[in-house]
């Protein structure tokens, strides 16, 4: 058991390319961190570094106290499940599992009585003479798993380790894995590019972008308060809507609407006043629009917004609307385009909402909820 | 008229097949099955060739044979041969294929030893037996080497003495075969994941335990099978052979393709050859029922 402290961690690869740029991060004992961000954000060479399996450009890295910067891997305490999982196809679950201690030369019973009693926790009891290829998906990732937890490392790393799973799969081994991280109690890090992966199952998240570290907060403020247009847009499905407007007194004013500001949004955000008779980007959820014409919508103000198309998914319907504002990009590269030139805000509605593609209607618009952005730094106000 | 029509097609789609096969089934037919069937037909005849009515003789050439120390001699022979090529073949292509694959050695070192390593692979065997022949020489290259390191103390006549003649043409036949197994190998070390060094890396592998644990199994399939086909290849070596010693001195390197050889074209006992050519036949066919039930396996 151990913390782990990142402190000016930088990479820079054979051809010049930094993919790390000053990253402090600092996970506590028994903790559950989430690496997040878009594909080639350098999450996985983050925490093969942390492995050791990745050369250390400068910083230091301390797990357990200890400076492990010159380790070899061997020497760092550390289990890591990887993406492809990494078992041997030539050795049956129960070699897989104890791999690490046979190597470290322990008796076959001792080795025994371990993977056994790890077979248990992860139900592989009955697997344990099948070779990987006999396994699925979801089986053979738990046998990574039990790998990892073999040696009762002082951290666990693991590098999407979901991801060759399907969506479904994905859910379940999602709690399964929270739970055990929580059973087990070992500081684990765990990388993905799933933004509702990170949001279910770390006690905090830490975004990256670009090798830059965005912001570290539990999932909770990440979404409350996220620090800057990218962590807003990045966190949360469907994505915030993000857009241009101006600040003119108490009115947040665009194309053909004005969005009324109560006082408590400019004492909230101090900032926010010196911004009057300027542009500034605001932010609002799909889930803080609302269907005016529903008793939930009705107490909102609201702004005219044209249905482009809608997807009914039972339990609520997402909405492609269009609205008579700029929409601003908040740098996620992974982020699907699917704004064409008809739609530029995304709203969540009660499936009882009987609008209908094509449709004139009036949003409403949770103004407490809004967020606000600088336009050139994109950052939070 | 249109069931008619049918038939007639389906009929063309099961004939089709057969039609694409025949040529290649006529000439493997004639080129092999028919010499192969003549062969062990003559092994069972008295004078086979030599007379036009030859006489049925049982298993007398095979007793012949067997009673015929020479015979045992180049059995032994083929198999030093055989097996110390098969295992050489595989260790020294291990190696090179090791160092070519590990990214420690330089890359463009590794590029010049690729092609430094393989070279054994461009040359025939008559150029291969040449190139020996002059290297062994007792006024040789290699001769005055290790004289001049000491090792030997006076010329040895590698190819021309009974104590080393059978080592001198196995060494050579174990460096002109090795390039196919540092090839074979090197493809399938290119295949291993990379993963699998990473994730034995933080548990703790040496290097040999890598090897063992990882690199070997995962190449068992490759080494299995080029194995088992450079077993039956060189089994049945005979040019190398022929131009270096010939089989002697006084038959101290005869296998059983020399040892054939010489009872068909020098003894012009053909019926002698045809059954010692069955007993090659048989072993080779055994071995390669091997191979093909293994590979069939996986
Ligand atoms: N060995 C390498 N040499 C050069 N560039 C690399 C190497 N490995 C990764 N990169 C680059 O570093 C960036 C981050 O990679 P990675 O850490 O794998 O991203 P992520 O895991 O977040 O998708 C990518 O742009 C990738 O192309
Ligand atoms: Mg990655």
């Amino acid at each position: 058991m151990a913390e782990v402290i990142l402190e000016n961690i930088c990479k820079t690869y054979g051809n010049n390319f930094n993919a790390i740029d000053h990253l402090n991060l600092s996970v506590e004992d028994g903790e559950f961190l989430i690496l997040v961000g878009p594909s080639g954000c350098g999450k996985s060479t983050a925490l093969r570094m942390i492995a050791g399996l990745e050369d250390i450009t400068s910083g230091s890295l301390r797990i357990g106290g200890i400076d492990v910067v010159d380790m070899p891997p061997k020497d760092r305490d550390i289990a890591m499940v990887f993406q492809s999982y990494a078992l041997y196809p030539h050795m049956t679950v129960f070699e897989n599992i104890g791999f690490s201690m046979r190597l470290a030369g322990k008796p076959k019973a001792e080795r025994k009585k371990r993977v056994d009693e790890i077979a248990k926790t992860l139900q592989l009891t009955s697997l344990l003479d099948s070779k990987p290829a006999n396994l699925s998906g979801g089986q053979r990732q738990r046998v990574a798993m039990g790998r990892a937890m073999v040696r009762e490392p002082a951290a666990f790393l693991m590098d999407e380790p979901l991801s060759n799973l399907d969506a479904k799969l994905r859910v379940q081994m999602r709690a399964e894995i929270t739970s055990l991280q929580k059973q087990l109690g070992v500081t684990t890090i765990y990388v993905t590019h799933d933004q509702t992966e990170a949001m279910t199952m770390g006690d905090r998240v830490a975004v990256l972008k670009g090798g830059v570290l965005q912001q570290v907060d539990t999932p909770k403020r990440l979404y409350e308060s996220p620090v800057n247009a990218f962590v807003a847009g990045f966190i949360g499905s469907p994505s915030m809507n993000l857009f241009e407007a101006t600040l003119t007194g108490d009115d947040l004013i665009s194309g053909t609407f004005a969005v009324r500001l109560q006082d408590e949004a400019f004492i909230r955000r101090p900032g926010l006043r010196s911004y009057a008779g300027r542009k500034v980007v605001f932010g609002i959820r799909p889930e803080h629009l609302y269907d005016s014409s529903l008793e939930s919508g009705r107490k909102y103000q609201t702004i005219p917004a044209k249905v482009t198309s809608i997807e009914e998914l039972g339990s609520e319907h997402i909405v492609h609307l269009n609205i008579d504002a700029v929409r601003v990009d908040s740098g996620d590269p992974d982020a699907v385009e699917d704004f064409g030139r008809a739609s530029n805000a995304v709203a969540k509605f009660e499936p009882v909402s009987t609008v209908r593609s094509g449709s004139e209607i009036q949003l409403g618009l949770d103004d407490v909820k809004l967020h606000f952005f600088d336009p050139e730094t994109h950052l939070a106000i | 008229m249109t069931r008619q029509k049918r038939s007639h097609h389906k009929l063309k789609r099961a004939v089709a097949p057969y039609l694409y096969l025949s040529p290649s089934l006529l000439i493997v037919g004639l080129l092999m099955l028919l010499p192969m069937v003549t062969v062990i037909a003559y092994s069972f005849q008295n004078s086979a060739v030599l007379r036009r009515d030859p006489s049925f003789a049982g298993l007398k050439h095979y007793q012949a044979i067997f009673d015929d120390p020479v015979f045992w001699a180049s059995l032994w022979h083929t198999l030093y041969f055989t097996c110390m090529s098969v295992v050489f073949h595989m260790t020294i292509g291990m190696i090179f294929a090791l160092m070519l694959n590990s990214d420690r050695i330089n890359p463009t070192l590794r590029n010049v030893l690729r092609v430094l390593y393989i070279l054994p692979w461009l040359f025939t065997a008559v150029i291969i037996a040449v190139i020996w022949r002059l290297l062994l020489e007792p006024n040789g290259v290699v001769n005055s080497i290790l004289m001049q390191m000491g090792i030997i103390g006076s010329k040895i006549e590698w190819f021309s003495s009974p104590e080393t003649a059978l080592h001198a043409v196995t060494f050579a036949n174990i460096w002109a075969g090795y390039p196919l197994f540092m090839v074979s190998l090197l493809a399938g070390l290119q295949g291993i994941p990379k993963d699998f060094y990473e994730a034995a890396d933080i548990d703790g592998a040496r290097a040999y335990q890598k090897l063992i644990f990882i690199t070997i199994p995962q190449l068992m399939p490759i080494i299995i099978s080029i194995s088992l086909l450079d077993f039956i290849w060189t089994m049945q070596v005979f040019p190398l052979i022929w131009i270096t010693t010939g089989g002697g001195p006084i038959y101290a390197t005869e296998v059983l393709s020399t040892y054939t050889y010489k009872l068909a074209f020098s003894s012009y006992n053909l019926s002698q050859a045809s059954a010692s050519a069955v007993v090659i036949l048989l072993i080779s066919l055994g071995l390669t029922l091997f191979y093909i039930r293994y590979q069939r396996a996986r």
